[in-house]
């Protein structure tokens, strides 16, 4: 019976409900893509870099796992000392360039043969490897995104490249050129930015790392395996507390749109509440039915909300075919939760205020 | 009204109710309303004392303003009084917190209003529903078809408020206040709001309801030829009853 009161009272006014409705799908849609982005971003990024198919990567002290922001770079001299050691079988260096001319770019400056021999090599889909020192890799996707064919030529770090080669996504960057022109372009002569080293047998990475560890103390050695699990918002400096800001910012929105609906609806239903006092409704009835009210209300945005949030994906992933956004059911129902928890955060208050009416004014409001 | 001091308040199980009992089922007494009006408390009420038995109908009839309102809020317990005693069957309102009130109030009275007061959102069969599902026994279609066939609902039962005539919507509100058997019936002008052609069918259904199923009802009128349906009269004035000679 309460059920169906408080499913009347929400078709009575069905542009306040759809209101409320909207601003928890609102709600929803912004947590789960906000968390579906970054998330989503992490793990392609994490995956690209340990697609490679190196063992380890030798970074600068204290360099970001967002490649693209390393620090400055090290003398390429650094190679040869890790050739020199026991159990690698290759090093590759490259120098990463970060560009955002007409988007953002990480571009990988690479010595063709030593990261054919660290990788397992690219997979060409169309064209050939670099030879000439402007050929330019692009992935597949960067090539989709970007409008880019073999043959064209390409404008990026005020350089103009020939497109050489359409290759395979899932090598670490979606650009590639030749080391040395990065070198030079940048000011970065005999400098990279990342090692990466092949060992003999996979299970000696452990060993290298340690070799490494010990020649050039305090550098970052990042066993590639587990890139996966390092690329979480919490090891990114300020992107939990970002996250966490947006997501109290969703909320935010629609908890207030909740009080709001909340509260004008207690204020126009004054003389009801008084009538259902009269009736021998007690507090705990107003205040149920209120409750009810706005969760019911929150169900439906978050069902809206969820339909919003893969709209949303589909929209974007079509206009930007490079992003990803990862959606699980783990942060849908999270968000519903916390959208769940706010419309009844939002609705105490006015069902407070309601309940605490006095029946005899209430009968009298007009 | 002497008998009434010698009465004792017992269990509602020990005591035999019927229209034969000389137990008052409502009584008042010294009652005192002060409403707070900026620093001046304004007297709604100064000393009323009323007495009702089982199966009593009985008019209140004064001016407007003298207070008729005020004393059906209090005995209904929908506001505490100032000073003086209600006792409502036995139970005595004023010694009782607010949750206690309205726990009597759902199981011991039903009110009608001037303004019918239906819940706007429901139909009529809602919010005849409504007040048995708080009543707490849940559904009884057996007493929702026999209260509905005695008020002349059955046609109008899935309209909403706002699609029923003055008159249905004072009949579905009268089915509301008795679906759950109340002790007492309390009216406040029920018939303020309605033509006379409409009044006349209320009024007789609310006599048919005190003659046939012997329910107890106070109602408040302006109107003499409304408060002539019923068994007694009382007038009050400036907050006192000015008279209470039973009529027959
Ligand atoms: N909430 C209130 N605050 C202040 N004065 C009130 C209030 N309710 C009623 N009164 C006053 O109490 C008196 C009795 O009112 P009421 O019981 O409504 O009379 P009636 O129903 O006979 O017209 C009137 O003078 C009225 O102005
Ligand atoms: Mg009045």
């Amino acid at each position: 019976m309460m059920g169906h009161l408080v499913y009347r009272n929400l078709l009575h006014r069905p542009l306040r409900t759809l209101i409320g409705m909207t601003a928890v799908a609102v709600e929803v849609a912004l947590v789960v893509l906000i968390v579906g982005l970054t998330s989503g971003l992490l793990t392609e990024t994490a995956k690209r870099i340990e697609g490679i198919g190196a063992d380890i990567m030798l970074q600068p002290p204290a360099a970001s796992i967002f490649l693209g922001f390393s620090g400055s770079p090290m003398p390429i001299k650094i190679a040869d000392k890790l050739r020199e050691m026991k159990y690698v079988q290759s090093v590759s260096p490259a120098l990463l360039q970060f560009s955002s001319s007409g988007g953002v770019d990480v571009l990988y400056g690479i010595d063709r043969d030593s990261f054919r021999a660290v990788s397992s090599g690219f997979v060409f889909l169309e064209g050939r490897d670099m030879q000439g020192p402007d050929d330019l890799l692009v992935d597949d996707w960067a090539a989709k995104a970007k409008h880019i064919k073999l043959g064209d030529k390409f404008r990026i770090l005020e350089h103009e490249w020939n497109v050489v080669g359409i290759v395979e996504h899932g090598k670490g960057a979606r650009l590639f050129v030749p080391l040395a022109t990065l070198q030079d372009l940048v000011g970065a002569r005999d400098k990279a930015s990342i090692f990466l080293v092949k060992c003999t047998r996979p299970e000696h990475t452990g060993d290298v790392t340690e070799q490494i560890r010990h020649i050039l103390p305090g550098y970052t050695i990042r066993p590639l395996k587990d890139f996966l699990s390092l690329m979480t918002s919490t090891n990114i400096p300020g992107l939990e507390g970002f996250i966490n800001a947006m997501i109290a910012l969703a909320v935010a929105i629609g908890l207030l749109v909740i009080f709001l609906s909340m509260y004008t609806t207690v204020i126009e239903r004054t003389r009801d509440i008084g009538v259902l006092k009269s009736l021998g409704a007690d507090k705990g009835f107003i205040i149920r039915a209120l409750l009810a009210e706005s969760a019911m209300l929150c169900c439906a945005g978050i069902v809206l909300g969820v339909g919003l949030s893969y709209g949303l994906r589909a929209a974007f992933l079509a206009a930007f075919p490079t992003l990803s956004i990862l959606i699980t059911a783990g942060w849908l129902l999270k968000a519903a939760a916390i959208a769940l928890v706010g419309a009844l955060f939002g609705a105490s208050y006015p069902a407070w205020m309601a309940s605490r009416k006095d029946p005899v004014d209430a009968l009298l409001y007009d | 009204m002497q008998f009434t001091d010698t009465i004792q308040t017992l269990p509602e199980t020990e005591r035999i109710p019927g229209p034969m009992s000389l137990e008052p089922i409502l009584k008042t007494e010294n009652l005192w309303k002060l409403y707070h009006a900026g620093k001046v408390d304004v007297p709604a009420l100064r000393g009323v004392n009323l007495a009702v038995l089982p199966g009593e109908s009985l008019a209140i009839m004064g001016p407007s303003g003298c207070g008729k309102s005020s004393l059906l809020y209090l005995i209904g317990g929908l506001a505490q009084a100032s000073r003086g005693r209600v006792l409502v069957d036995g139970n005595d309102l004023s010694t009782m917190s607010d949750a206690e009130r309205t726990k009597l109030r759902r199981h011991k009275i039903g009110f009608v209003f001037q303004r019918f007061n239906l819940l706007p959102t429901l139909s009529a069969e809602g919010n005849i529903a409504i007040a048995q599902h708080l009543h707490g026994d849940g559904f009884d279609p057996h007493r929702f078809d026999v209260v509905t066939k005695m008020l002349g609902l059955e046609g109008r039962l899935k309209h909403k408020p706002s699609e029923l005539s003055g008159g249905e919507q004072q009949r579905v509100a009268i089915a509301r206040a008795i679906i759950n058997e109340p002790k007492i019936l309390l009216a406040d002008e029920p018939t303020g709001n309605l033509d006379t052609k409409n009044s006349e069918i209320v009024l007789a259904m609310l006599r048919q309801l005190n003659k046939d199923m012997g329910q107890t009802i106070v109602m408040i009128t302006h109107n003499p030829e409304a408060a002539a349906y019923f068994d007694r009269i009382v007038h009050m004035r400036d907050g006192v009853i000015v008279d209470g000679v039973p009529t027959d």
